[in-house]
């Protein structure tokens, strides 16, 4: 369960992580479509401005002025016909005739009539025009009578000012006949102009709307012709951190993103030479290596098949050979078969090295196999095998002996007895990939001190020794790493780390069919591996 | 068989070929060498030996080849020293008709135990015949029949067939197989019996290529399936 929470997790943090590059990527884009929008908001919305205030000053102010002449020249014509004193009828009709003029206003009309009474003249319409609709300080300013001076000629001017009533804006003008006569009222609906000029600002912000989601999509080219090659350059960047040495980026332009990818350019190819050089040098060292112990090889027989002989005289009793010499002859015997160890391990260093090493795959009993491996070379009092028989697998025999004889080997040299190897089917998680035929686990743990902290991560490295004053030990410095790169090929791991009751444990995880988990060529994933482990 | 079996080592570099003969002299073999594929197969036919050791990288004429010759003619044990044990180099060399193959640097011990083991394979046992189909084993002549014609196989090919035909219709894997004819440890190359197998089923079988009597056990190994 924890398994699974602890991948659950995972998997959450990661989608997280791609949701936060995805933002980081594109706040470059958000940022250039935001500046850019703000700047056309703000021309976009100056020049509306103005041009609206403009214009509609220029409409009103010539609709007033031809509607307030209108007015004036009906007063002086009909207003000023009047006598000082009209009746209610007189006024009536005088206000009618005044409103019939081009400027199609509503006129009221106010005076004495004869007896001394107010009296009031309308021309209908818009809702009946009364005093109450006068503002109270136009009504004053129309009927204070002003002194007469130098500047001002008349007691009485026309006054006007615009005033909103129930939206609809109106101008309303007043104005009284010089010498006693009625006060004129005049109400137009500035309706029309109103109608233009907010037909003119819905232009306008249409106009305003289009600048902006223009100046978007500008912003929104512009970033991409900036994060294409960026992002281009991302991707190589990625190819060659993968690996892809060869990965260039085509240069269009000479701005200085083509600049960049110039420098990628050539910092790729340096890159590419390099590596080229080391694997060539690496790959000539592989191969001295390789044929050294092919040439060390021929010797070897001779000498092998000779120190037989030897050693056969050595055995004989009452032997042939002169007891001043035995020790040499005896050292010979063993140096020879270190030496034949060392040059078999180094000749099998460079199978997995050059990635020809091949699997031999037999359908074998572990629990048999590990019983063949431990009576084979002795090991039987010191080894404690818990195994039961009928784990079966499809592996190659020889690399499985191979393993387990470095494994157990290692063991009894530096852990001492008893050694206990126990073997387990592990039906295969199904994260792990292992395939329909699960895991054979294999565990080797020993009772001695364990392995130092420091040296567990190298314990696996060619020809580490724990300690530099540590003398030579009977191993030729290669058998766990060989271990491994034969766990590798069958894509298996070894672990190593120390037991909480003490000792080491050695952990072999091998799939129990390797042809059915990779049908593709498996050594050449090993090889990799294999080159990967030596670097 | 003569009491002390004669060798036929043909291996071109001298130390080797000096060694090897003072060990498997001393291990109570007769041996004759020969430095080259030619005169490997010309003191073959003048000496007639029991066993040939056989080098595979010698000038002129390779080891495959040499080998390829002899089987030509004769069927007797071959036994090649690969000094890579690349795996291209067994495949070819058991292709190519050899009954195992001992990689360098070769134990004396090790190549004497597989000479016994290969000698041990042309000895005659129980005295009684076998008949598969059209095909005739008598155990006793140690030969194969098919159709009434001898059927010419190796020690080896033979010591294959008779095991099989020991257990008719039961399947034997092939560490069974190796450990009773090539008589090898829990170790052997289990290309040894898949090699043999192809050879003996191209002398056995009518049709080598869809094989009616020795049958392949998928996961298991081979089994001879009894007469119809």
């Amino acid at each position: 369960m924890t398994h699974e929470h602890q991948g659950g997790a995972r998997g959450w943090s990661a989608a997280r992580k791609g949701v936060w590059s995805r933002l980081r990527f594109t706040s470059l884009r958000l940022r250039l479509v935001v500046v850019f929008g703000l700047v056309a908001l703000t021309a976009a919305v100056s020049a509306s401005g103005i041009a609206y205030w403009l214009n509609r000053e220029s409409v009103l102010t010539r609709t007033q002025d031809a509607v307030l002449r209108d007015f004036e020249r009906e007063m002086q014509n009909r207003a000023g016909a009047l006598p000082q004193h009209p009746t209610q009828d007189e006024l009536q009709r005088a206000a009618g005739q005044m409103a019939n003029s081009s400027q199609r206003f509503t006129v009221l009309l106010v005076a004495t009539d004869p007896d001394g009474r107010t009296v009031y003249g309308s021309s209908g319409g818009l809702n009946g025009f009364s005093l109450q609709d006068v503002p109270v300080s136009l009504r004053d300013a129309v009927t204070e009578r002003q002194k007469i001076t130098s500047t001002n000629k008349y007691p009485h001017h026309m006054y006007w000012l615009r005033t909103v009533d129930e939206d609809t804006p109106y101008l309303v003008a007043g104005t009284r006949v010089i010498g006693g006569g009625p006060t004129g009222y005049m109400l137009k609906s500035l309706e029309p102009e109103a109608k233009d000029l907010n037909s003119l600002a819905w232009s306008l912000g249409i106009a305003t709307a289009l600048a902006l989601i223009g100046s978007a999509l500008l912003a929104h080219a512009a970033a991409t012709t900036v994060l294409k090659p960026v992002q281009r350059l991302g991707v190589a960047a990625r190819r060659l951190g993968e690996g892809k040495l060869d990965t260039r980026l085509r240069v269009s332009g000479t701005d200085e993103l083509a600049d960049l990818s110039h420098t990628f350019n050539k910092a790729a190819e340096a890159l590419e030479k390099r590596v080229a050089d080391m694997a060539a040098r690496d790959e000539a060292s592989r191969r001295f290596v390789a044929d050294m112990s092919h040439e060390l090889r021929t010797p070897l027989t001779a000498i092998t098949a000779v120190t037989e002989v030897l050693e056969e005289e050595l055995e004989f009793e009452g032997g042939g050979i002169d007891p001043m010499i035995e020790p040499a002859v005896r050292l010979v015997v063993s140096e020879t078969r270190r030496l034949n160890d060392l040059v078999e391990n180094l000749m099998e260093v460079t199978r997995f090295d050059a990635g020809t090493a091949r699997l031999v795959l037999d359908d074998v009993d572990v629990a048999d196999q590990i019983t063949a491996c431990i009576d084979a070379r002795a090991w039987l009092d010191a080894v404690d095998l818990d195994a039961e028989r009928g784990i079966h697998a499809r592996i190659d025999p020889r690399r499985l002996d191979v393993i387990l004889a470095n494994l157990i080997g290692n063991a009894l040299k530096h852990g001492g007895s008893p050694v206990r190897v126990a073997v387990r089917e592990d039906p295969g998680e199904d994260g792990e990939g292992a395939g329909d035929g699960g895991t054979v686990v294999i565990e080797v743990r020993d009772h001695g001190p364990g392995i130092p902290e420091e040296v567990l991560p190298h314990v696996f490295d060619r020809f580490y020794k724990a300690s530099a004053s540590r003398p030579r030990s009977e191993g030729s410095g290669l058998g766990l790493s060989i271990a491994l790169e034969n766990a590798h090929i069958h894509g298996g791991e070894i672990t190593a780390a120390n037991s909480p009751e003490g000792g080491a444990v050695f952990t072999l995880r091998l799939p129990r069919d390797v042809s059915a988990r990779s049908s593709e060529d498996p050594t050449g994933d090993a090889g990799d591996e294999g080159a990967e482990g030596d670097a | 068989m003569a009491p002390v079996p004669s060798l036929l080592l043909i291996e071109d570099d001298d130390a080797i070929r000096t060694a090897l003969e003072l060990s498997l002299t001393r291990q109570g073999h007769r041996v004759a060498t020969a430095a080259s594929g030619e005169d490997g197969l010309k003191l073959l036919r003048e000496q007639r030996p029991d066993l040939i050791v056989l080098d595979v990288m010698l000038p002129g004429i390779d080891g495959f080849e040499v080998c390829r010759r002899i089987r030509r003619t004769d069927q007797l044990p071959i036994i090649l020293l690969t000094a890579r044990n690349d795996d291209i180099d067994v495949v070819v060399g058991l292709e190519s008709g050899a009954d195992d193959y001992v990689v360098k640097p070769v134990q004396g011990r090790v190549l004497d135990a597989r000479i016994r083991a290969v000698l041990r394979r042309g000895e005659r046992e129980s005295s009684d015949s076998a008949t598969f189909g059209s095909l005739v084993i008598d155990r006793s002549a140690m030969t194969v029949t098919k159709n009434g014609e001898d059927l010419q196989l190796t020690p080896t090919e033979l010591r294959l067939l008779l095991e099989l035909s020991r257990r008719p219709g039961q399947a034997l894997s092939r560490q069974q197989l190796l450990r009773l004819v090539w008589e090898h440890d829990y170790l052997g190359d289990s290309r040894l019996v898949d090699a043999c197998v192809q050879r003996l089923r191209a002398k056995v079988e009518d049709v080598p290529s869809s094989p009616t009597l020795i049958r392949t056990v998928r996961g298991v190994g081979y089994r001879l399936d009894p007469p119809q």
